[in-house]
């Protein structure tokens, strides 16, 4: 049984087992992740009726997404890990939205200041895991022809991701022995800084 | 008027008669009461309605043994949900604390779910059950047990700036201290960048906390609550500890503590430590000086937990981020304080008289207690210009000498204005720049004319830190103040009034 969490969009909070989404809290919200996080934790648990020490580790999404909700769920996830002495299992987010499609799929999402993010997946294999081709990548938004052109994707854009599913995905990874996600987050943009220089003041 | 007084041999009569009726299946005999009342280890309270003893308890607890047992509570029929019985219980914990006792223990009956719930509501926690302990009746005793909390243990999370602070306190004593900065990561810019900073948070956090869970020797089993910034600061920054804190508080079921940046600042120094000035401890009220990157706040504290007041504050720069953007202006690296500091080494303080900011008349009327760099800074860039325009080398020793002497002069001058208006004679310095030399030697000059009594607790606990956050909370605890919501948010304006979000 897992925790997991992603608040690359808004913030979804689920806890899942191998039968399924045993509880879940998501907020489409895409501010309010610091205040959210920590009542939907402790909802999703009580409805679920765990304790956090019969947890075997907590998912996460790692993004892409506007970087400030999104670190709110990595350090949640990774500050509960510590708490419970269980692994994260971090996961791309964009992989949650493939994850149960039979199709071969282009994933979009939001990546403010005109620029979508996207992923592209083939079609599952027989073990059902999503199976990434290309990305997490920026696009401006004038520019989202260049990638939506590759014929053969069914468009998905997502404005939420469902931690249900992203955990079930975690879950699915572990049981199959599948490599992690990344260990770090899924910024793919440096911060943005402009080195200003000083202003002249005499008149 | 119900009150309480000590209960004597006198009134054995009323408290067996109670006893007979409140208990009737297990009631105490006359002989064990008239013992327990009078017993060395025991303290028996009555509770009195005119000359009537309308409610008895009794708490057992050795001194020395550093625990107490909560006996017995009972109330007259007529005269419960009145609160008695609340009251009876405080005084019996008083006395424990007053006896230092670090656990009290209770047992209550299981089909009596409005005790229970009383005594979860002064911090009692079930710990077992004795199943059919109560005969003749076969009912389960819950065993109940509230630890000493007037010396919480408690994690204290710090992400308002650029420093990832983590410490561990037990009440006032400090056991960690760990601190992962990302200044080096912002020197290139002159000045904090928050996504860098919020970046390195995320990256220093749990790294972080393991290493003051090894520095103080505890496991996150041990913590009696889980404390973090909630503001003011950085937003984004806030909210990477923010965020981190409630996990882990829920993970590991510790009640969570949202407390003010500013306030721990005050915090910081109840921790033991060797002051670097001052002596003895923290006495209150004093006026509070905190001067950092992010704040140039003057503050009346009255109590650390119930009552601090905003007097002034910068209607501009920060103290810190003048010396940042000065030392850019003259060509040194960040962080300017200490670049600043070794430039005006060699220069004269005197030389140029720049502008203290709000000291006008007209402006003191309006802003007595608050700050203005702004305009500081202006000057000395026109100097820099000037010097430039005429050809001439900028004589960057003497603009630096002079330049802190100003953020130095007016900074004290409010500050010990502060102190004679409101006839409190004590100043407490905190924050990052506390770390300037200067700033430091012509406090204790200045106090010591003024016959303020100055203190400064070590550098490590003016910067900013978890410890103080963790103090902070602390102290709200042994207070008896109640966990924070789960739903606060981060609020990088929080008011110093909001001592616990």
């Amino acid at each position: 049984m897992l925790l997991a969490i992603d608040t690359s969009t808004g913030t979804s909070v689920a806890v899942v087992d191998r039968a399924g989404t045993r509880a879940e809290r998501t907020s489409a919200d895409t501010r309010g992740h610091a205040e959210l996080i920590g009542g939907f934790i402790s909802e999703v648990l009580a409805e679920a009726g765990v304790a956090p020490d019969g947890l075997e580790g907590v998912a996460v999404g790692m993004g892409p997404g506007p970087f400030t909700g999104l670190r709110v769920g990595i350090a949640a996830a990774r500050a509960f890990a510590l708490g419970i002495g269980r692994p994260v299992l971090p996961v791309v987010s964009h992989d949650a939205v493939a994850y149960g499609r039979s199709e071969a799929v282009l994933v979009v999402t939001d990546a403010r200041r005109r620029e979508l993010a996207w992923s592209r997946y083939a079609a599952p294999g027989a073990d059902g895991l999503p199976v990434r081709l290309e990305g997490p990548s920026l696009v401006p938004v004038a520019d989202l022809d260049v990638v939506t052109s590759v014929a053969g994707y069914v468009r998905v854009d997502a404005a939420t991701i469902d931690a249900g599913l992203l955990g079930l995905l975690a879950l699915a990874r572990l049981d199959a022995g599948a490599q992690p996600g990344p260990s770090e987050p899924v910024y793919l943009r440096a911060p943005d800084v402009t080195l200003s220089t000083p202003k002249k003041v005499t008149p | 008027m119900i009150r309480l007084r000590a209960a004597t041999p006198d009134d054995l009569d009323a408290i067996d008669a109670l006893e007979q009726v409140t208990f009737p299946s297990d009631a105490w005999s006359r002989e064990m009461l008239a013992a327990e009342i009078v017993g060395a280890h025991g303290y028996y309270l009555v509770a009195v309605d005119a000359d009537a003893v309308v409610g008895y308890a009794g708490l057992l607890a050795p001194r020395g043994s550093g625990q107490a047992d909560v006996q017995t509570i009972a109330v007259a029929e007529a005269s419960r949900r009145g609160g008695i019985g609340a009251a009876l219980l405080d005084a019996l914990l008083a006395e424990a604390r007053a006896r230092a006792a670090e656990e009290v223990f209770l047992e209550v009956r299981a089909d009596n779910p409005g005790a229970e719930a009383l005594y979860a509501s002064r911090g009692f926690e079930r710990i077992a059950i004795r199943p059919a302990y109560y005969q003749p009746d076969g009912v389960d005793a819950v065993v109940m047990r509230t630890r000493n909390l007037q010396r919480a243990l408690v994690l204290g999370i710090e992400t308002s700036c650029d420093e990832t602070g983590i410490g561990i306190v037990r009440g006032t004593e400090l056991l960690a201290n760990v601190i992962a900065s990302s200044m080096d990561e912002h020197a290139r810019y002159g000045g904090v960048v928050p996504e860098i900073a919020a970046r390195a948070h995320l990256e220093a956090l749990t790294p972080t906390i393991e290493e003051a869970l090894r520095v103080a020797g505890v496991r996150l089993a041990d913590l009696d609550a889980v404390a973090v910034t909630s503001g003011p600061g950085l937003a984004g920054a806030l909210m990477v500890g923010v965020g981190a804190a409630k996990a882990l508080a829920v993970a590991t079921g510790k009640p969570f503590y949202a407390v003010n940046h500013l306030v721990g600042h005050v915090g910081a120094d109840l921790l033991n430590h060797e002051p670097l000035v001052g002596e003895g401890e923290l006495e209150l009220p004093t006026i509070a000086l905190l001067v950092s990157g992010g704040h140039t706040s003057l503050l009346l504290v009255r109590d650390l937990v119930s009552d601090v007041e905003l007097l002034g504050e910068t209607i501009d720069d920060a103290a810190g981020e003048a010396f940042d953007k000065v030392a850019r202006l003259l060509g040194l690296p960040y962080p300017g304080g200490p670049e600043i500091d070794r430039a005006a080494a060699a220069g004269d303080p005197t030389a140029i008289r720049f502008p203290r900011g709000l000291t006008a008349p007209k402006d003191l009327e309006r802003h007595r207690y608050d700050f203005s760099f702004s305009g500081l800074k202006t000057a000395v860039a026109r100097h820099v210009e000037a010097a430039v325009a005429a050809g001439e080398p900028v004589p960057v020793a003497d603009v630096a000498a002079s330049f802190r002497e100003a953020v130095v002069d007016v900074l004290l001058t409010k500050a010990l204005a502060a102190c004679r208006d409101l006839g409190v004679p004590r100043l407490l310095l905190g924050g990052g720049v506390v770390a300037n030399r200067r700033l430091r030697e012509a406090a204790v000059e200045r106090c010591a004319d003024a016959g303020v009594a100055l203190r400064i607790p070590p550098l490590s606990l003016c910067t900013d830190n978890g410890a103080m956050i963790a103090s902070l909370a602390a102290q709200l605890i042994a207070a008896g103040h109640p966990p924070s919501s789960l739903g606060v948010g981060a609020d990088s304006t929080l008011p110093v009034t909001e001592i616990q979000a």
